[in-house]
């Protein structure tokens, strides 16, 4: 191809591609994510202690905020910003009878923005990212209820939820159970848990590449083991396996396959493994406590990640917690990922999603807590901001082409929860 | 091979228990406070574990008990 | 499968024995039938020193309780209720507190007063001798200081045959 004739056709891309950006797209979030509900069904209304007995009510809501992309990752006539989510959270939880405890979770959200639609070689070769048209807003409500039932050295627990969004819905379950060893120092923990989804992407008749509809099913179990290790310190190490199957592309996202754009198609089966252990540390003389977690990650679609977190729980004055936190992520690229494609793959895999490629992310987090007694009740308010940056960069391997789509976001937090 | 896993698996809390001090039930006081505790803000790490999930790879990876005061 | 030694009947008997004592953990110092350790501690209140013995002739509920275990914290009032649905010269409440940091207890006992003593503890010395297997734990001794039951932790729930079992103590006279 001449020189003449290969500016020619970027040109061509960018006109077609400044001609789709145009067009007003809505999205949802569940189409960003890879299921709607982090490992569906799993139950536990009151994390490691469901001990107490008194009513509980939390609240907490958060702006999650994506920065504008760089002009040189963005395609011409591409939108430069990206996503915002406002999150409210509300969980409810309480006593039923002597050795039984009910939870329910609700999670409301507002979405609205542009997001990485496909990627195309920009001007000087190197990758750049086509965004949708922002969206106006979308909404997703989440609802889990859990339960909890208490014997002497066991705990059983059950769980179910549905999840809804103009286009996607999803219903899940779960069923968890928890061993007592050893004067109560080593914990056995186990549990499976379902998700059913069901996508119905929107705007099917003006993107004939979008399924009309699609199903997936998620199944997932855990083992989990942790260790009282001495008065001041704990640890655990948990093995959770998922499964997905059914439509695991993202029905939003394309891929240029030799010049054309393809709909994102992934495998319809996905072995997934997490290995997360975490250990726990309390400093009495600095009045402080440590966290440290650990996670690896392999799934067959070749992908290995790291995950590590640092947190310092800092406690002032009585009343006060301040808890600065950082956090470390790595990832390899799934095998049938590329920005785009100069010839087609015999699978007939595709996809551009920054989600599947290799890259880095660092992210800090500083959060002030302070707690009180107000009309006979127990308070905790609390605050935090967080900046989450990723990079091909600050990947552990190398990577050569990052995916110009890589996010970066801040997230502002306020909290309350009561005791009574 | 399974049987092997399975044993091992079990032999675990066995070996794990073996090897540390045992904290006596009396003892749990530092354990007890909540910034002990696995996930110190239930609704924080749902919403983490959410984005997480959502904008990379990976897989979150909690689930385990235990730990705490031990009461009951 | 013939000729394998791993995974044969023998190993998987110890496995399960050796599981089987860590859950069923080591006999427990003070039983049913068994009469109470004595033991003599400082009051947490800063009083006269607080001795089982000087409860003897009476029915005794001997609570192990910490400001850090929340279903203790729950027992506290609802147990202040039920002592004071008896004469006081026919059943007592002592409690042990456990608590490493006094302060904390005595600043709970502030805010939910209770008319019964605690003694206080922070060495665990009395909750080993009793051989506590959870917080809170406690024992109901009769007239002659025979432990007649162990209870194991506290719901709510509890108060009722709780009751039930010191009304029959108490009607029981001393031998």
């Amino acid at each position: 191809m001449t020189a003449a004739a290969r500016r020619h056709r970027r040109k061509a891309r960018s006109r077609a591609a400044r001609r789709l950006a145009q067009r007003r797209q809505r999205e949802s979030l569940a189409a960003l994510t890879a299921g709607a509900l982090a490992l569906p069904g799993l139950a536990g209304p009151a994390g490691a202690e469901g001990v107490s007995d008194r009513i509980g009510a939390d609240y907490n809501f958060s702006r999650y905020s994506e920065h504008k992309l760089p002009s040189s990752k963005v395609a011409v006539g591409s939108e430069r910003g990206r996503y915002d989510i406002d999150m409210h959270q509300f969980r409810f939880a309480m006593p039923i009878a002597d050795r039984f405890d009910v939870g329910l979770d609700v999670v409301h959200e507002t979405m609205s923005g542009a997001s990485p639609w496909y990627v195309i070689p920009g001007d000087d070769g190197k990758p750049v990212q086509v965004m949708t048209g922002a969206t106006i807003d979308d909404k997703r409500t989440d609802l889990l209820l859990e339960g909890k039932y208490y014997m002497d050295r066991a705990q059983a627990s059950a769980s179910g939820g549905v999840s809804f969004e103009k286009d996607y819905f999803a219903i899940n379950g779960g069923l968890g159970g928890q061993l007592e060893l050893n004067e109560k120092n080593t914990t056995l923990s186990s549990g499976l848990g379902v998700s059913i989804d069901s996508i119905d992407p929107v705007d099917t008749a003006e993107y004939p590449l979008r399924p009309d509809h699609e199903k997936k099913q998620t199944y997932s179990a855990f083992l989990g083991l942790s260790q009282v290790l001495r008065r001041n310190a704990a640890m655990q190490s948990t093995l959770t396996y998922q499964l997905g199957h059914g439509y695991l592309s993202d029905p939003y996202k394309q891929a240029l396959v030799v010049g054309e754009p393809l709909a994102d198609s992934r495998p319809d089966l996905r072995h997934q493994l997490a290995w997360l252990s975490r250990y726990r540390h309390h400093f009495s003389s600095m009045n402080a406590s440590f966290h440290a977690d650990y996670q690896f990650y392999w799934d067959d679609w070749n992908i290995t990640a790291h995950t590590f977190e640092l947190a310092w729980y800092q406690n002032l004055f009585e009343a006060f917690r301040l808890i600065p936190s950082v956090r470390y992520y790595s990832q390899g690229k799934a095998d049938f990922y590329a920005a785009y494609y100069d010839q087609a793959r015999a699978d007939g895999l595709y996809s551009s999603d920054y989600r599947l490629s290799p890259y880095g992310a660092i992210s800090w987090r500083i959060k002030a807590e302070t707690r009180f007694t107000t009309w006979q009740l127990d308070w905790l308010a609390s605050f935090s901001w967080e900046r989450y940056l990723s990079s091909g960069s600050y990947a552990m391997q190398k990577v050569s082409t990052p995916n110009p789509g890589l996010v970066n976001f801040d997230l502002f937090s306020v909290g309350l929860t009561t005791r009574f | 091979m399974l049987r092997l896993a399975a044993s091992l698996l079990l032999a675990l809390p066995v070996l794990a228990a073996s090897g540390c001090a045992s904290v006596k039930p009396w003892e749990r006081d530092v354990l007890a406070r909540s910034d002990m505790a696995w996930e110190p803000d239930p609704l924080e790490a749902k919403r983490n574990t959410h984005i997480h999930y959502s904008k990379e790879a990976s897989l979150p990876g909690g689930g385990a008990g235990g730990g705490g005061c031990g009461c009951n | 499968m013939s000729g394998r030694r791993f995974g044969s009947r023998r190993g998987a008997a110890a496995l399960v024995l050796a599981i089987g004592l860590f859950v069923g953990g080591a006999a427990p110092a003070a039983d049913v039938g068994q009469t109470a350790p004595e033991f003599k501690a400082l009051a947490l209140d800063g009083g006269k020193s607080i001795s089982l013995a000087a409860y003897r002739g009476k029915v005794v509920y001997l609570d192990f309780w910490a400001s850090w275990c929340p279903p203790c914290l729950t027992s506290l009032p609802l147990l202040e209720k039920l002592r004071k649905e008896f004469p006081s010269d026919q059943f007592q409440i002592l409690a042990v507190n456990v608590d490493q940091d006094t302060d904390k207890a005595r600043k709970f006992l502030e805010r939910t007063r209770v008319g019964y003593p605690s003694a206080t503890d922070p060495k665990g010395r009395i909750p080993e001798t009793y051989g506590i297997e959870t917080m809170p734990t406690s024992f109901l001794i009769d007239r002659n200081g025979v432990i007649r039951y162990v209870h194991h932790g506290f719901r709510k729930g509890d108060v009722g045959p709780l009751r039930e079992r010191i009304k029959e103590l108490v009607a029981a006279r001393k031998k």
